[in-house]
């Protein structure tokens, strides 16, 4: 007997490869979205920080906007900056 | 002036000879003259007894009713006489009392002159026994009327008729009814109608057709009316027949013609009938035909039409008893039996039996519907086939109401009602829901309208019938519509959308069709009704599997940068799992081969969409595969654990199910069950006990190409309704511990008040029935989590 498999559909999840499961600072899941978002994934993606911290997007961005004077990691306190 | 004994006795010797209309006592009567009887009378009168003449007269026609006519007219009857000779009896009997009581009649009208002559006091001289006298006079009853009291009470006692006299005059009044109305339309029957048969019967008087009594019997039929007529006899004679056999008519006529057939409308040709040929033969009997003198006596026609509006009540009555019955069928045809609900509408509103119809109806669905025996889909058809039609039959909703409250209380007994809903809603082939779902009303709950009745419509504003339910506004009773009506029955939109959602994902994971628009259709529709939050997940759903369409084209296309090459074509549905209801977890152990392959795949997601990654489900798919035997070729498609088993047959061609289960990390109990496919399928045959062998030849031989695939029964991707039943508990139980280490015991009763206050307020948390919480704790109590003793809950010690 030979079996030959003309195609296989298979079921995934996605998910973020990230260190921790949900958004540090709105407590949502990162395989969902963030509060103002609809749809997660591409439209709400997650960024991370040099100190390898890592948000969904629009949460760092409002936080950051929030701080007047130093712009500092949510968690760890050190400088915010992008990772490349 | 005093007359002498002897004037007295020629006077009365004249006037007993005269009255007396015994022809068999005096078969030659001495002539009198009518000089010599005015006389005669005169001296009665000048000597104040006149009075007597009239006494004496009643009082020999009474003892010759009691001793001869009665006990002859009865005996008549003391059996029964058979149809055919119905007629000729009856002619005979009536006209030979006719006879006998003629006989006194001409006398009673000269015995009123008599007693006009027999002078009234004046009233100036009047003493007191003088007024008695003038009063009894003054209210004298004709000697006519007199007379029939005596025909009555000595021939038809009240409540006293023989049964036997009674059963034969209702066998007259039938055949004489058949014999109209079969007169009546023989020049119609005539021509048509396949009666040429070997044996033909007057449909009327039952005889041959070439001897037909029908005329003879239609004149006895007047002849006996009239004589008793005549004699004031007609009513209590005929009447309780009469009024027997036209109910036996009506019910028999309205039974056979709208038997079974809702779907025309009978109300206007059963009127006609019963004008036509019941009033008319009722007038036949109570005014004679057209020209005779009864014709027109205004009390007979009075009393016709009095008769006649109690008979139409009558049909009325039976019609909607007939339909009644069949109300439950009725509803079920609905709405091509429409008919037959306006008409019993008219009905309703003629007759009073608005509380019979709910009552029986309400029986008629128990017994024929809410049982275990009737599959939750055809219980939710008849339901909606009811509101259709019981909204037709009473506009205000209340009938609906009533008699429905059973049924929504049974639907929310069983588990699957949410789910029927919900995919006949979004089904193509069931169009009522669909249809319904199409017209795009938003949904009114019933708490949604308490109180709003609408102030601008006062003009329209119609009571509420006295049987309605005071606490719901007529508002929400009339409008709901369908939809809503079915979402009520459990009074929560949230329990609708999780159901539509685990529909939904059950519908991507067993089809695996990438072409999404239809879903797309049913999710605006559904939107339009349950608000655009509540069926966010269900778009991300649908985003998910046009997005993994795409991504499986870039993927296969192969221009990706470092795109890793797949041995096996894989298409993968990628979710996003927060959006999606609960997966099965099950354990499946791929072949090396597909592994390799889904890691590749991996690989160029990754490639794809950088920092995600993929897990997948290797339970769930869909798998296509070409099974090459000896002899034959074979295609099918089925589920990844089918093809994992079939696969590890290329390897070695015997396997035990306990070797499978452990490479493949299934349950024995499981691989059992998933093997039956393959030996349906003709290619594993069991050969010892939990050892299957490949079948490479098979007997036919046949080398056709066979398309087969999978029927076995479609097994949910989801986590069943009880699992997510089971999480929804653990909740409670974080709640219970917290309360019992506060208030250390509480008895059942307790627990379940206060989960209702703290815990059942999320929307799919919902209720727990107490039962089901004592099942609960019960179960609790056995693991050892819990001490039940003298009838209350509390922890066990810690370290105990
Ligand atoms: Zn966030
Ligand atoms: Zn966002
Ligand atoms: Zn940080």
């Amino acid at each position: 007997m030979k079996v030959t498999v003309k195609s296989w559909t298979a079921v995934a999840t996605w998910r973020w490869v990230a260190n921790d499961d949900n958004c540090g600072i709105c407590r949502m899941a990162f395989d969902g979205c963030c509060p103002d978002c609809k749809i997660p994934g591409d439209d709400c993606p997650l960024v991370w920080g040099q100190c390898s911290h890592c948000f969904h997007i629009h949460c760092i961005m409002k936080w950051l906007n929030s701080q007047q004077v130093h712009q500092q990691c949510p968690m760890c306190r050190q400088e915010w900056k992008f990772k490349e | 002036m005093a007359a002498s004994s002897e004037e007295f006795g020629a006077a009365w010797k004249i006037i007993e000879t005269s009255f007396s209309s015994s022809k068999k006592l005096d078969p030659a009567p001495p002539v009198i003259s009518p000089l010599g009887l005015q006389s005669a009378v005169e001296l009665l009168i000048n000597h104040g007894i006149g009075h007597i003449i009239e006494e004496w007269f009643l009082e020999v026609m009474n003892a010759d009713l009691q001793q001869r006519i009665a006990p002859n007219f009865l005996a008549y009857f003391s059996s029964s006489v058979p149809e055919d000779e119905i007629g000729n009896f009856m002619s005979k009997v009536i006209a030979e009392l006719y006879d006998n009581l003629s006989a006194y009649i001409p006398k009673l009208g000269q015995l009123d002159e008599i007693s006009m002559c027999i002078s009234l006091p004046t009233p100036s001289s009047m003493d007191g026994l003088n007024t008695v006298l003038y009063n009894e006079k003054k209210s004298r009853q004709p000697a006519m009327e007199r007379a029939q009291s005596i025909f009555k009470a000595m021939l038809l006692p009240q409540y006293q008729i023989p049964e036997s006299l009674y059963a034969n005059v209702q066998k007259f009044y039938s055949l004489t009814m058949r014999v109209h109305h079969t007169t009546d339309e023989a020049d119609i029957k005539a021509n048509n109608e396949d009666r040429d048969d070997e044996c033909i019967r007057c449909t009327g008087c039952c005889c041959d057709t070439d001897n037909c009594q029908c005329q003879t019997l239609l004149h006895i039929f007047h002849q006996v009316n009239q004589q008793l007529y005549e004699l004031g006899l007609l009513e209590r004679f005929a009447g309780e027949a009469v009024t027997s056999v036209i109910h036996e008519k009506i019910q028999d006529y309205v039974q056979h013609t709208c038997k079974g057939n809702f779907e025309s409308s009978y109300l206007s040709c059963l009127e006609t009938w019963l004008e036509t040929k019941v009033v008319g033969w009722l007038s036949e009997v109570y005014r004679g035909s057209e020209g005779c003198e009864r014709y027109n006596d205004p009390n007979t026609a009075t009393s016709v039409e009095a008769y006649k509006s109690r008979l139409y009540y009558l049909l009325y009555e039976t019609y909607t008893v007939v339909r009644i019955d069949q109300l439950f069928n009725i509803i079920i045809e609905y709405p091509e039996s429409e008919p037959a609900i306006v008409d019993l509408r008219c009905c309703l509103e003629k007759t009073n039996l608005r509380s019979q119809l709910v009552t029986s109806l309400k029986t008629a669905l128990e017994t024929r519907l809410l049982h275990p025996g009737v599959n939750t889909a055809d219980i939710l058809t008849a339901y909606i086939s009811g509101i259709r039609a019981l909204r037709v039959l009473d506009p205000t909703g209340v009938i609906l109401e009533l008699v429905c409250e059973p049924v929504r209380k049974y639907l929310r007994t069983r588990d699957d009602t949410v789910r029927c809903i919900v995919s006949s809603l979004t089904d193509d082939s069931s169009s009522d829901l669909a249809d319904e779902l199409v017209r795009g009303e938003p949904l009114l709950l019933d708490d949604s309208c308490q109180g709003e009745e609408d102030m601008a419509n006062w003009e329209t504003w119609y009571p509420d019938p006295v049987d309605a339910d005071p606490t719901k506004t007529s508002k929400s009773r009339r409008s709901s519509d369908i939809i809503s009506m079915l979402v009520n029955i459990y009074g929560s939109k949230e329990l609708f959308v999780n159901e539509y959602r685990t529909l939904l994902a059950d519908r991507i994971l067993s089809q695996f069709n990438y072409d999404t628009e239809k879903e797309i259709r049913y999710l605006e529709l559904l939107k339009l009704r349950f608000g655009e939050a509540q069926l966010h997940y269900c778009e991300v759903m649908l985003k998910d599997v046009a997005d993994s369409k795409r991504i499986n084209s870039l993927i296969h296309n192969g221009e990706l940068q470092g795109h890793q090459s797949m041995d096996i074509p894989v298409n993968a549905m990628i979710l996003s799992a927060q959006f999606w209801p609960t997966f099965r977890e099950d354990k499946l152990e791929l072949p090396a081969g597909i592994k390799s392959s889904l890691d590749a795949y991996t690989k160029n997601f990754e490639t794809l969409k950088g920092n995600r990654t993929l897990c997948w489900k290797p339970h769930l798919g869909l798998v296509s595969l070409e099974i090459e035997l000896k002899d034959r070729k074979v295609h099918i498609s089925c589920s990844p654990v089918h093809a994992t088993i079939i696969m590890h047959f290329q390897e070695k061609s015997k396997w035990t199910v306990d070797e499978l289960s452990v490479i493949m990390h299934v349950p024995v109990s499981v691989l059992r069950h998933k093997m039956a496919f393959w030996q349906s399928q003709g290619l594993l045959k069991e050969e010892s006990a939990d050892t299957f062998i490949l079948i490479e030849e098979g007997k036919g031989g046949r080398h056709d190409i066979h398309m087969i695939d999978i029927e076995e029964e479609t097994e949910s991707a989801m986590a069943s309704s009880h699992d997510q039943r089971e999480e929804e508990l653990q909740v409670f139980w974080s709640y219970i511990v917290g309360m019992l280490t506060n208030l250390e015991t509480l008895p059942l009763e307790k627990i379940h008040t206060m989960l209702k206050v703290f815990a059942m307020q999320g929307p799919s948390t919902g209720e727990c029935s107490i039962q089901e919480l004592k099942h609960f704790l019960d179960r609790k109590v056995k693991e050892q989590h819990l001490i039940y003793a003298g009838g209350v809950y509390r922890l066990p010690k810690p370290g105990s």
